[in-house]
């Protein structure tokens, strides 16, 4: 992982230094040992801030709607699901290729930062990161820990479709096989088989607990409207309180939203705060449109329409 | 889609009904009315996302 760093450091500072981009961003170390944070380098003497390992989770493509009338350049570090983010947002005319220039970097998967801190100890510092096919070992300055990939990385992880960037001017390092450790749908399944009264309850429970921070409208790379609906006060569409139903309302329609151009990256799900499976959401209509239309995940090819964007005569048609 | 969606989160199915209908077809318009009415007064009030709204 080392390795990967250094090279994607080198190539940073290359293209800084070329003044091909104005700005990279990209993953830094955090103050915590198994966590990252967003960096922003300007100037070739800053890539040193720059860093990769199994702590990347955040899809940083969101970042580039900020940059879209900024003057200059900028390039982007992604993995494999970010890429796919790239895509749609090119699709959907919200960058233009020739302003970005993107960094791909095959993904071995993501560790669940919160599960890594419960076995570290809290004053460690981060040496070293290695993949070892089904697991990682993470190297710090108490000792050397091993962490499975099936227990330990984040959930959207273990169903990974592209560790490798779908789309990339410069790849770093070498290009990763395709590894599942669970299948895609098992979890919308589980909840599809339940009765009517099973299904009602379990979202209640879930949709009851939000707290309309709206962090998985902003960290979704689809939701780029530049005037949210739920932020509007005139006219107000949909109402601000928090309860129960207008939760209900507020994820039906965030979920339905970006129906067709979600790309499955997962993010909704992890920066919840309080812990409601966003995703399952997005994920059922994954499945119903792989279903009823047999269409790709939105962003995989470069391209795409969206699935619900596109009309064919062989479309299945119940409401006729 | 949505309809699929809305029975995931534990509406009853039938509770949403969406139909494609000319303007031509009266006929259509009126018996596919009649089995929404039908169908919902069946089903009962909707108990679902009905808190007071602001």
């Amino acid at each position: 992982m080392m390795n990967l760093t250094k090279q994607i450091r080198e190539q940073a500072k290359k293209l800084l230094e070329e003044k091909k981009v104005d700005l990279v961003i990209g993953f830094g170390q955090g103050t915590e040992l198994a966590r990252t944070t967003p960096v922003f380098i300007d100037s070739p003497e800053g890539v040193s801030a720059l860093t990769w390992g199994p702590f990347c989770a955040n899809n940083l493509a969101k970042y580039l709607v900020d940059y879209k009338n900024a003057p200059g350049n900028v390039a982007i570090v992604v993995k494999g699901c970010d890429s796919r983010s790239v895509i749609r947002l090119l699709d959907d005319n919200q960058i233009s290729r020739d302003k970005i220039v993107v960094i791909g970097v095959p993904c071995a998967g993501q560790l669940e930062w919160q599960k890594v801190a419960d076995e570290v100890k809290p004053d460690a510092t981060l040496k070293e990161t290695v993949d070892n096919g089904d697991s990682f070992v993470v190297k710090t300055s108490t000792g050397d820990h091993t962490f499975n990939k099936k227990d330990y990385m984040l959930h959207r992880c273990l169903v990974c479709e592209n560790p490798n960037p779908v789309i990339a001017d410069f790849t770093i390092g070498e290009e990763l096989p395709v590894k599942n450790y669970a299948e895609r749908f098992a979890e919308v399944e589980e909840l599809e088989q339940l009765g009517l009264e099973e299904k009602s309850a379990y979202w209640d429970k879930q949709f009851s607990r939000c707290l309309r921070c709206y962090a998985c409208r902003n960290v979704c790379s689809v939701c780029t409207c530049e005037l949210c609906v739920f932020d509007q006060m005139k006219p107000m569409w949909v109402s601000k309180r928090t309860n129960l139903s207008e939760n209900t309302v507020f994820h039906i329609t965030r979920a339905f939203h970006v129906a067709g151009r979600c790309v499955d990256c997962g993010e909704c799900d992890r920066v919840c705060p309080m812990d409601i499976p966003i995703r399952k959401l997005n994920q059922k209509i994954h499945k119903d449109l792989k279903d009823l239309f047999d269409s790709p995940t939105p962003g995989s090819k470069e391209g795409l329409l969206s699935a619900l964007g596109e009309f064919s005569l062989g479309d299945p048609e119940e409401f006729m | 889609m949505l309809k699929r969606l809305l029975e995931y989160v534990g509406f009853e199915p039938g509770r949403l009904t969406a139909r494609w209908i000319s303007a031509s077809e009266g006929a259509k318009f009126a018996s596919t009315m009649d089995e929404v009415t039908d169908k919902i007064k069946s089903l009962g009030p909707n108990t679902k996302m009905r808190d007071e709204i602001l």
